[in-house]
Formats: C-alpha cells, sequence, structure tokens
C-alpha cells in the first residue's frame, strides 16, 4: 500500500483540482474590492502555506540528519526542500501577479515579499549545495534547511513586525464561509500533489542511496 | 567561562598571526579602500536626497563583499598548513573554535568600517549624522557585523572541513546574511534621516543577532564533524 501511495495521491489530486477550479471561477462570489484579481488568492495562499509547511519539514529532517546521521531524514529533508523551491516559484509568481491588479505594481518591496524571496534564495543555495557541494557538504545544506526553516515565522510575523501593504494574517480567517468552501479544495488538491512528489523523490533518493552503498560494498568485497 | 577563555586563546593566535604578515589586514583595508573609490565613482554625483539612500547600500554591502573575502582567507590559512584537524583534536571546545573564528572575523570587519564610514563621510555629505552621532553609528556598526560574522563563520567552517569550494561561500552566504544587512540598511537610512524608529531597528539587529548566533554556536559541531551515526558512517 505504502508503494501505491504517490500513485493514489496524484489520482486523488487530479480529481480534486478540476473540481476546485470550477469552484473558485464558477461557485465563489467573486470579492467586491478587487474583483476577478481575487481568485488568484486560492492558489497564492495554499502555495505559501505549503512553501512553510514543507520548508519546517526540511529543517526538521535536517536536525534529525545533523543529530542522528539518518540517511532517510537526509532524503527527506532534499525532498521537501525541492517541493519548497517548486511551491516558492508559485507564490513567487502568483503574488506578484495578484499585486499587479490590486497595488498596480507587481513587486513593491514589502516585508512579505522580500522575505519570501529571500527564503527561496536559501532553499535555492541548499540544492546548490547538495548538488555541487564537496563530500561532507551535506552537513552544511543541513544546516542551511535549519536556518531556511527558522526563516518561516519571520516571513509569517513579517506582516505584523513592518509596516507592509500585503494584507495581514487575519484576512484569512474572516473570510466568508462560501470562500473557506473553495479554498479548502485547492489547498487539499495541491498538498496531495506536493506529498505525492514528495514521496516520489523521496523513493528515488533511498534508491540513490542503496545504490552507492551496494557499490562500495561490491568495490570493497573486489578489493579483498 | 573556559569556553570564553579558550576562545579568546585562539584569536589571540590568530590575531598574533596577522600581526606577522598584516596580510588580512591590508588586502581587507585595501579591498574597502577599492570599493569605496568605485562606489565614489559611481554615486558622487548624486543629490543629498538621493545620497541618503544609496550611503546604506553602499556600506552594507562593502560589508558583504569585504566579509566573504575575510571569512574566505581566515580558514584557507587552516586549510592550506592542514591544521584545522589538529584544531579539531586539540582538547578545546567546539564553540571556543566557532568563537575564537568569529572574533577575528569581527574585529577584520570593524577594522574595514574604520575606513569605510570615515571614507563615507568624506565622499558624501549626507553622511554627515555618523560624525554627529557616533554612538549610535558605532553600534549600528558593531550589531550589524555581528550578524554577518555569526552566519558567515559558521559556514566558512563548513565549507573549510568538506574541502568545499570558495564559491559555494558567496551561494550561502548572501541569501542567509541579507535579512540582517537589510535591517542593517534600514537603520543606517533612519540614523541619517534622524528617523524616530532608528532605536527599534537596532532592537530588531540585535534580535537576529541573538537568532543567529545561538542558532550558528548549537550547529557548529555537527556542521564541522558531525555527530553520533553521522560522526561514524563518514
Amino acid at each position: 500500500m505504502a508503494r501505491r501511495l504517490p500513485t493514489v495521491f496524484l489520482v486523488a489530486a487530479a480529481f480534486i483540482f478540476p473540481y476546485c477550479v470550477q469552484r473558485i471561477f464558477l461557485h465563489t462570489p467573486i470579492e467586491r474590492e478587487m474583483g476577478t484579481a481575487q481568485k488568484i488568492f486560492y492558489f497564492h495562499v495554499p502555495l505559501a502555506w505549503l512553501m512553510m509547511a514543507f520548508a519546517i519539514v526540511a529543517g526538521i529532517a535536517a536536525g534529525i540528519q545533523l543529530r542522528r546521521g539518518s540517511l532517510r531524514a537526509e532524503a527527506t529533508a532534499l525532498a521537501a526542500a525541492e517541493i519548497v523551491l517548486l511551491t516558492g516559484i508559485g507564490v513567487l509568481v502568483t503574488g506578484p501577479i495578484w499585486g499587479h491588479a490590486t497595488w498596480g505594481h507587481a513587486w513593491t518591496w514589502d516585508a512579505r515579499q522580500v522575505t519570501t524571496g529571500l527564503h527561496w534564495l536559501i532553499f535555492a543555495a541548499y540544492l546548490l549545495v547538495r548538488r555541487y557541494g564537496a563530500a561532507g557538504s551535506d552537513r552544511l545544506a543541513a544546516a542551511l534547511a535549519i536556518f531556511g526553516a527558522v526563516n518561516v515565522p519571520i516571513i509569517y510575523y513579517a506582516v505584523k513586525i513592518w509596516k507592509t501593504t500585503h494584507p495581514s494574517n487575519e484576512v484569512v480567517g474572516s473570510l466568508p464561509a462560501e470562500m473557506w468552501a473553495s479554498l479548502w479544495p485547492a489547498l487539499i488538491a495541491l498538498a496531495l500533489l506536493s506529498i505525492a512528489l514528495l514521496l516520489v523523490r523521496l523513493r528515488q533518493e533511498l534508491t540513490d542511496i542503496a545504490l552507492d552503498e551496494a557499490w562500495i560494498r561490491l568495490n570493497e568485497r573486489g578489493e579483498a | 567561562m573556559t569556553s570564553l577563555r579558550q576562545a579568546w586563546l585562539l584569536a589571540r593566535n590568530d590575531l598574533r598571526q596577522e600581526l606577522r604578515d598584516l596580510e588580512l589586514v591590508l588586502t581587507a583595508g585595501f579591498f574597502s579602500l577599492v570599493v569605496l573609490v568605485m562606489f565614489g565613482l559611481s554615486f558622487s554625483a548624486l543629490g543629498r536626497e538621493a545620497q541618503v539612500l544609496a550611503i546604506p547600500g553602499v556600506l552594507w554591502l562593502a560589508v558583504a563583499f569585504i566579509g566573504a573575502l575575510t571569512l574566505t582567507r581566515i580558514f584557507d590559512r587552516e586549510r592550506e598548513a592542514d591544521t584545522l584537524r589538529a584544531l579539531l583534536v586539540a582538547p578545546v571546545e567546539r564553540q571556543a573554535i566557532y568563537l575564537g573564528k568569529a572574533l577575528v572575523t569581527l574585529m577584520v570587519l570593524l577594522g574595514c568600517m574604520a575606513v569605510l564610514v570615515p571614507g563615507l563621510l568624506l565622499l558624501f555629505p549626507a553622511a554627515a549624522p555618523m560624525a554627529t552621532r557616533p554612538g549610535a553609528t558605532a553600534c549600528l556598526v558593531v550589531l550589524g557585523c555581528i550578524a554577518y560574522t555569526s552566519v558567515g563563520t559558521l559556514f566558512a567552517a563548513g565549507l573549510a572541513s568538506s574541502g568545499g569550494k570558495n564559491v559555494l561561500l558567496s551561494v550561502i552566504l548572501y541569501p542567509l546574511t541579507t535579512p540582517a544587512l537589510l535591517v542593517a540598511v534600514v537603520a543606517t537610512r533612519a540614523l541619517l534621516e534622524g528617523h524616530p524608529a532608528f532605536p527599534a531597528y537596532l532592537k530588531q539587529l540585535a534580535a537576529i543577532d541573538a537568532v543567529t548566533m545561538v542558532l550558528s554556536i548549537w550547529l557548529f559541531e555537527s556542521v564541522l564533524v558531525g555527530t553520533g551515526a553521522s560522526a561514524r558512517r563518514r
């Protein structure tokens, strides 16, 4: 069953996503002030939540990797970081589109925008270190992922600490019921897709590690 | 207390080495001067209002460049002489190694600031509040440099111990230090404009210093040598 979990999640996401698009555009009332541009909110917010959640997953996994030397944790941190990069691209594309429609400028150097952009850069740096770092740089990359996870509360509270034009965190909580009813399917579909991708990458990484170890054992036996 | 004493001894050893050939002081000092001249040539024609916006960026970008150069060189010495391993097996606390290296980097950066700040005062009339409020300027400079040094020392040490390429240091360092440098830039602008929010920005910078320092000290041993199973596996 565990082997089929990514497929199950992907199929479920494939059914839920068209439903949520149809719900958002046809059955959710148009927001009074922002008009149709507000529809992007149903994709932007879940992507941002997922980006932050997977950054925390990557940070915790990297911590376990550093403390216990767990290969599974190392693979989880890498897979989660890749999802952060992907969802981060989604956030950084949808955010400025919304900003352009409502603020008149795609990028205003708002504190939330800047901290999110830097967050994306930290995880891009993590993947670069993993890809091009010398032997032993996996520990260095793990520390980078932990710093990335620490950045999550800074992103969340950026709208409270600094003066920003970005909507506050309370906006989501004050949504009417029919908007929540559209936000949930979008969140579930995107979460299922992200988890499925994480599981696929996790399995690939674990296979990669197992192949490396088998190769080392084979060489050692050859030398003996 | 032992850790702090060990850190001071390690830093003193590095400083003594530095005093013998002045390599880092002279190269970083000269680099500060070159960066200053380049920025001066680029921005000297700006009006006073535009200078207020440009000076914070000039100052902290220079710190970012000089810091990367300094951090690379500090651990290159250990790598060239193969003394990092000796340092790791010596009976000193790992945190003391971190604090010692961070202290040397901080002192070099502050030395460069002693060139940069008067240079800015000379080149840009809008930098005058830095001279009229020396205490506030000193606090800002020290807190900004601590934020850069605390993160930089951790990753420069990790890169040196893993035999990694130095180009990766910039890749890691800039995204991680930008939040602190950004607050430092905003605080510098507040200082130049005489904005009442300046002390609040200093507090934010101090909070960033505290978080990065604690996190770096906590992670230093794991990054440098690995702990438990991770150390045994490698």
